[in-house]
């Protein structure tokens, strides 16, 4: 949301977040190193580096994935989705470290392309536990590449909200063929129970929070409106909704927020334009409803983003008829000013 | 084996290297081709672009020229 474009929208939030974001970085590269060279005094440095990256990376992909699942169970999370951009960038330079340092370490000494090295090195592209782990991680590296690559809001105006969104759900791939380069790698290395026990904690965690967001979003679609005469669908009693906040509702299978606000209702579209952010979960800020998950920001009575701003969203008429509240399932087109209802 | 690993490394090799080539022209003057909000901001915005450039060049090249045929 923004007139022109800036390298960083930086605010007092950001700043502070990335400013823990580095500290524990430092704090977690520190306690690695000291805890190997105590405990295996012989590592390389090489060696040091692409494993306190490696893990650094890990652990860091494993935090940005339960953030947004966290934040879907609990609006405490929610800062953390706001600022997470920042999160998956410092872990694609977590990760370029280690693979970086990984082709230098084991592939650029030859007079092979460092490259072509890492997909021949190791041949045996037909077993299953002597797979070639590093090819895995190479691809992995590409996608995280591509993310971090997109990251800036200019990507997801041009590339459009739906591509973007998709291009980064490859998250969920890159995080896929990682778990199999770090499972591979562990056995065929130097055998490791731990590594494997903790990937495989950090896998469950991730798969459970996700089921558990799965779980609460398909009750909350669930919630059925009740049909009557003339295409009006009941939805709610008005006392039903908090002040300046919102109930969401799937009618004709779309998801739709009506809004409380000033004696006023107002429903609009439940998907923001920005990331697809639930709006119905955010409320009225400076008499516009805000995002919960970037703070993009839309007029209630007529789906517009303040001016200078340009984003639109589809909105939806209602009546009140005894404090029960009706609306009409046709989306108007996106930024179709609506008359508020009042009570 | 070796023969799909040398087509997979070369595709990657020219893809990118393609795409270097674009990511200049696109600091230079394709950024603002496609979002007319770039010139107004900073140079460090179209460099901070230039990595998404070369990964993504031929979705961004395709846009540029449906710009292009558009506005002409």
């Amino acid at each position: 949301m923004g007139v022109n474009y800036q390298p960083v929208l930086w605010n007092r939030n950001k700043k502070i977040y990335d400013k823990w974001i580095v500290i524990s970085i430092l704090i977690y590269l520190l306690c690695f190193i000291g805890v190997t060279i105590i405990t295996n005094n012989e590592t390389s440095v090489e060696t040091l580096i692409i494993r306190a990256f490696g893990t650094l990376a890990i652990a860091l992909l494993h935090i940005i994935l339960a953030i947004g699942p966290l934040a879907r169970l609990n609006s405490r999370f929610l800062p953390l989705l706001y600022n997470r951009r920042h999160l998956g960038v410092s872990m694609f330079l977590a990760a370029m470290v280690h693979g970086g340092f990984s082709i230098f370490q084991f592939h650029s000494l030859g007079n092979v392309n460092p490259i072509y090295a890492i997909f021949t090195s190791n041949m045996d592209y037909g077993s299953l536990t002597n797979f070639p782990f590093q090819v895995l991680g190479f691809f992995a590296l590409v996608i995280l590449f591509l993310m971090a690559a997109t990251s800036h809001d200019f990507w997801l105006k041009n590339l459009s909200p739906k591509t973007w969104k998709r291009l980064h759900m490859m998250i969920y791939l890159a995080y896929g063929l990682i778990i199999l380069h770090v499972f591979l790698g562990a056995l065929q290395q130097q055998p490791s129970i731990g590594s494997i026990v903790i990937m495989s904690l950090g896998f469950i965690t991730i798969a459970t929070l996700h089921l558990a967001t799965g779980i609460k979003e398909t009750k909350a679609d669930k919630i059925k409106t009740q049909h009557i005469e003339n295409g009006w669908e009941y939805v709610c009693d008005i006392d039903e909704i908090p002040e300046d906040r919102a109930k969401i509702f799937i009618v004709d299978k779309e998801r739709i927020a009506v809004f409380k606000y000033d004696n006023k209702l107002s429903a609009i579209s439940n998907v923001c334009k920005h990331q697809g952010g639930p709006l119905g979960e955010g409320k009225i800020v400076d008499g516009c409803v805000t995002c919960p998950w970037h703070g993009y920001q839309y007029l209630p009575h007529n789906g517009q983003s303040p001016p200078p701003f340009t984003e639109k969203i589809a909105t939806y008429r209602l009546k009140n008829d005894n404090n029960k509240i009706y609306v009409l399932p046709e989306a108007l087109a996106e930024g179709t000013e609506v008359e508020p209802i009042t009570f | 084996m070796t023969i799909v690993i040398q087509i997979i490394v070369s595709f990657l090799g020219l893809y990118f290297g393609i795409g270097f080539l674009f990511g200049i022209y696109f600091f230079i003057k394709g950024a603002s081709q496609l979002d007319e909000l770039i010139t107004e901001s900073k140079w460090t915005v179209r460099l901070l672009l230039v990595p998404g450039a070369i990964g993504l060049w031929p979705i961004l090249l395709l846009k540029i020229i449906n710009k292009s045929r558009i506005n002409s």
